[in-house]
């Protein structure tokens, strides 16, 4: 199978969606000739030219809720902000207009959009650029919100996203971008809502998401140096939450520890953490515990970013507190 | 004392014909900018207080924010209802006050409404828009100046002015309103958006002058003939087919209609010249206005006792010849 | 341009039909019968009557909080919106919506919207959409005054012009922003002067005349299906209720409120189609009689009509 990046297989997506479907337009801020901030509308624009590649002022609102009444109106947009920090400004339009309107209008409105944003510190982009705001979206009835860690679910996710009828946001970590992995050629779908064990073991489970599954997969290594085995699921979806691969896993490990990279307080963790202390407790020998950025905003200085962003030891900490 | 007048119009400049022609957005910053222009040259024309209409929008409170005249600009004490009446009140109380020169800003629908209020007080019209025919086209400072020199007395009044023609719209013998420029009858009820601009709906149009170079309704008159506004004669036109002419004509800012012309009458003053519509309207100056009713005797006449217009280039020849910015 | 007599019979009853639907709200809200809020369009028919009036039934509008009289001449149904602000099962939006959140896609309409400038953004895109698959309509977005100052607004009026969308902005001034009167919110007295800056044409037209809306959204409509983009239509009005049900107004005074009444758009238009012969007085009150046998049908309706059960609750959440 050949080898693509993260940032290609979002790519390809795009463009075989683009190429089955009509409908399916991009919109956004410099995603025409530019390539998309990070590049990953490279190429689109010379392909499908500017009625469907549209760049956009730096207008958030307007982006996010011409792509509501566009769905609405029938098409398939697949919107980008240029960082996930920027949904503050334009936040009305998603999670009151886009996620609300089919259930306001007793089920007539379909809005099949799709909404992009990168997230995640590790470029140095300081508070305003660097947020992982998953549970900002997860807490919104409406929304479906789609976390992928891996070139190969970047691409069948964001190929589900598409095709999906629900507004969905797509949350790629800026990090990931340059990250290779097997990705078919061909157009595939991942369901939305199903979970993916990225490794498996009997000691432990830790639930991680985006760039944190491969910092929870370096920990594992660690820690079978220990003599634990962890075994690492990626949700890939938060919501829906893939509640059964979760409890499966713990039934097998009976133990939780969960990581990401959000603010650990009232992150996607918490949600997490609740669900299985309120359906898998019998199978919990020890405490679940949260591994996720402080609670202080995503700092500048290389040295206090560092120390923001969760790593491999952080996580085989929490493991070796309760195994 | 001497005194000058300001009316300025925050409504205008801003009807349907952005929509169905290609008329310019004129905003009130700009009409404020141009106010402040307008004081400056007053008061360098030597008028001692200038007195204004008050308006919703505050155009001469705003023009005054940025410049300090040394001579009083005051508000009139007139109640704002923010309709065309407040400027015919404003100039009613002008002329009470013995105002010598009233600056109106606005198109031929604002100066129509001054001259309402009085035709005595010697009117400087100045145009916020493109599509008119009344006012003064130029920059606002000259006329302020003429306005200035005009009402501080330093010139002999009758050589600042031209007395120019209007009509009198009457129903059943009695006048009940006027027309600067143009008085065309609609052939329906609706005042809607006011604008003229379907001409197959005009069966008459009366002018009070025309010129071939002139915009709107009366640019149809003017290319038959050439009437100045203070000569003793208007026209009176029928439109539609069957027609001996058709005329092609600029009746908005970038509107062209051809129109047939079924009959041309020249007006003399007093003369009465029947309405044949009913019911309808009369758009004066362009604007769906006047009622006609059904059993209505609605009629036109020419009156030669119009508002007396001063003439900003004559005014500034003057002041040249006398010296009066020479030292 | 006049509509052909029956347009003008039609904008006669959509007026009359909203004046007595909002009405019979009014009395049904102060007796207790309705939950939530609403915010009655009682002074403002005209605006939408106008507005809707030159529109087909394919093209799309956005409506508002004060969305009923949109939603009506639009052609929406009077027992289904009636049901659904008694909150019942067998309203347009099966008890989910309410007052702020009626639409019906199929007539175009894209909901009113509880959030004052929220609809300028879905106009965009309900715009591109008819631009993008090279559908032959329209999109008109009402909004208020409030909603002119809101960045939203501002970013559609921008994004719709650097587009050239077929979309046409229909602002209902009707000098309020809930209590904050214009002259406190605005340094402007026209919102259509806000056009120029988006070089799109703007006009002032008498909001309580249903003929100047029509003449000018007609116009502004044609521009936009010759592909020559947008246009802002500011349309000067009066709401005779508060901004909600139960507002005291304590922000204006009688004597403003009278003047208004005084420029009632129904009577004023009626007067004029009597006058042009398209409809006789007894013609009239016909209509208005049938209007208000109709209205009597929707609350009874409504009133008839079973609440949703709470098994549908978690119903339509997503597709």
């Amino acid at each position: 199978m050949p080898e693509k990046t993260y940032l290609q297989a979002l790519n390809e997506a795009l463009r075989q969606e683009m190429e089955r479907d009509e409908k399916v337009f991009i919109m956004g801020e410099d995603v025409g000739q530019f390539g998309g901030c990070f590049g990953v509308t490279q190429g689109l624009f010379e392909k499908f030219g500017e009625e469907r590649v549209r760049d956009t002022p730096i207008t958030e609102s307007v982006i996010v809720g011409c792509a509501a009444g566009a769905a609405a109106s029938g098409l398939r947009p697949v919107a980008e902000l240029m960082f996930v920090d920027f949904i503050g400004v334009a936040m009305d339009q998603l999670f009151n207009q886009a996620a609300k309107m089919r259930f306001m209008f007793g089920g007539k409105a379909t809005v099949p959009m799709t909404l992009r944003m990168p997230q995640g510190a590790g470029i140095g982009a300081a508070a305003q650029h660097s947020q992982s705001l998953e549970a900002w979206f997860m807490h919104i009835p409406g929304l479906k919100v789609v976390i992928p860690s891996t070139p190969y679910d970047a691409k069948g996710l964001l190929i589900s996203a598409i095709r999906d009828d629900s507004p969905t946001v797509f949350l790629e970590h800026k990090m990931l971008y340059g990250v290779s992995g097997e990705v078919p050629d061909e157009a595939y779908a991942i369901e939305l809502g199903k979970a993916d064990v990225k490794r498996e073991g009997s000691d432990v489970t830790i639930v991680a998401t985006s760039l944190m599954v491969h910092t929870a997969l370096a920990a594992a290594e660690k820690l079978k140096a220990d003599g634990i085995e962890a075994e690492v699921v990626d949700p890939r979806c938060l919501n829906p939450l893939d509640k059964y691969t979760i409890i499966e896993s713990i039934k097998k490990t009976n133990a939780l520890v969960i990581a990401h990279e959000a603010v650990q307080y009232a992150g996607p963790g918490a949600e997490i953490a609740a669900m299985a202390a309120e359906e898998a407790l019998d199978y919990l020998d020890a405490p679940i515990k949260r591994v996720g950025a402080p609670f202080c905003p995503v700092p500048f200085s290389p040295p206090l970013e560092k120390a923001y962003i969760p790593d491999a030891d952080d996580i085989v900490a929490a493991v070796k507190s309760i195994r | 004392m001497s005194i000058a007048g300001i009316l300025a119009n925050p409504a205008s400049g801003k009807d349907i014909r952005r929509l169905v022609a290609h008329g310019s957005v004129f905003d009130n910053q700009e009409k404020v900018r141009m106010t402040r222009r307008l004081i400056l040259g007053m008061e360098r024309g030597g008028v001692e207080r200038i007195v204004y209409m008050p308006d919703a929008y505050g155009v001469v409170e705003r023009a005054l924010s940025a410049i300090s005249p040394a001579i009083p600009v005051t508000p009139l004490e007139t109640p704002m209802r923010n309709t065309q009446q407040d400027t015919t009140t404003a100039a009613e109380i002008m002329e009470t006050l013995g105002v010598a020169c009233m600056v109106v800003l606005g198109g031929d629908g604002t100066s129509r409404a001054a001259c309402k209020g009085t035709v005595n007080v010697p009117i400087l019209p100045l145009s916020t828009g493109t599509n008119n025919v009344f006012p003064f086209m130029g920059e606002a400072t000259i006329a302020g100046l003429a306005a200035g020199v005009t009402a501080s007395g330093k010139l002999p009044i009758e050589q600042c002015c031209v007395q120019v023609c209007m009509f009198d719209i009457l129903r059943n013998q009695e006048v009940i309103d006027i027309a600067l420029v143009d008085a065309a009858v609609y052939d329906d009820v609706f005042m809607a958006s006011r604008a003229v601009w379907r001409l197959d709906k005009v069966p008459q149009l009366f002018l009070t002058r025309c010129r071939a170079d002139s915009i709107g309704l009366s640019a149809i008159g003017g290319q038959l003939r050439s009437i100045r506004p203070e000569e003793p004669r208007g026209l009176a036109l029928e439109l539609g087919e069957p027609a001996d002419a058709s005329v092609t004509a600029a009746i908005a800012p970038g509107m062209f209609a051809t129109v047939g012309v079924r009959g041309v009458k020249e007006m003399l003053p007093d003369e009465i010249h029947p309405i044949h519509t009913a019911p309808g309207m009369i758009a004066v100056d362009g604007e769906r206005e006047v009622d006609i009713h059904r059993g209505d005797a609605m009629a036109i006449r020419l009156n030669t006792a119009g508002p007396k217009v001063v003439d900003v280039r004559r005014v500034m020849d003057l002041s040249r010849k006398r010296g009066l910015f020479v030292r | 341009m006049t509509p052909d007599k029956k347009t003008l019979v039609h904008m006669y009853e959509t007026m009359n039909k909203i004046r007595m639907f909002e009405k019979k709200l009014q009395d049904f809200f102060a007796a207790g019968e309705i939950p939530g809020f609403v915010h009655l369009y009682l002074g403002e028919e005209a605006v939408a009557t106008g507005a809707c009036s030159a529109l087909t039934d394919k093209d799309k509008i956005t409506s508002t909080h004060r969305g009923h009289g949109h939603l009506l001449a639009k052609g929406g149904d009077l027992k289904l919106m009636m049901a659904e602000i008694f909150g019942r099962k067998t309203g347009y939006c099966l008890g989910k919506g309410g007052s702020m959140h009626i639409a019906d896609l199929d007539l175009g309409i894209l909901g009113a919207n509880g959030i004052v400038g929220g609809g300028g953004p879905l106009a965009t895109g309900a715009a591109f959409a008819s631009k993008y698959s090279k559908a032959d309509t329209v999109t008109v977005c009402f909004f208020g005054d409030g909603a002119s100052n809101q960045g939203t607004t501002q970013e559609s009026l921008n994004l719709a012009s650097a587009w050239k969308l077929p979309l046409v902005f229909v602002n209902e001034n009707n000098g309020y922003g809930i209590s904050c009167p214009q002259c406190k919110s605005m340094a402007v007295t026209d919102i259509a002067d806000r056009a120029a800056a988006y070089d799109m044409p703007g006009v002032v037209v008498d909001g309580n005349d249903v003929l100047a809306v029509f003449e000018a959204v007609s116009e502004a409509v044609k521009r936009a299906r010759n592909g020559e983009g947008p246009s802002l239509i500011e349309c000067k009005t009066y709401r005779w209720r508060g901004h909600f049900e139960g507002d005291a107004c304590t922000y204006r005074c009688q004597e403003e409120l009278d003047e208004w009444m005084g420029k009632d758009p129904i009577p004023r238009f009626e007067a004029k189609l009597v006058e042009s012969g398209a409809v006789s007085k007894k013609e009239a009150a016909a209509i208005q009689d049938r209007i208000a046998k109709e209205i009597e049908e929707a609350v009874t309706f409504a009133k008839q009509s079973p609440f949703p059960d709470p098994s549908e609750l978690l119903d339509n959440v997503y597709a």
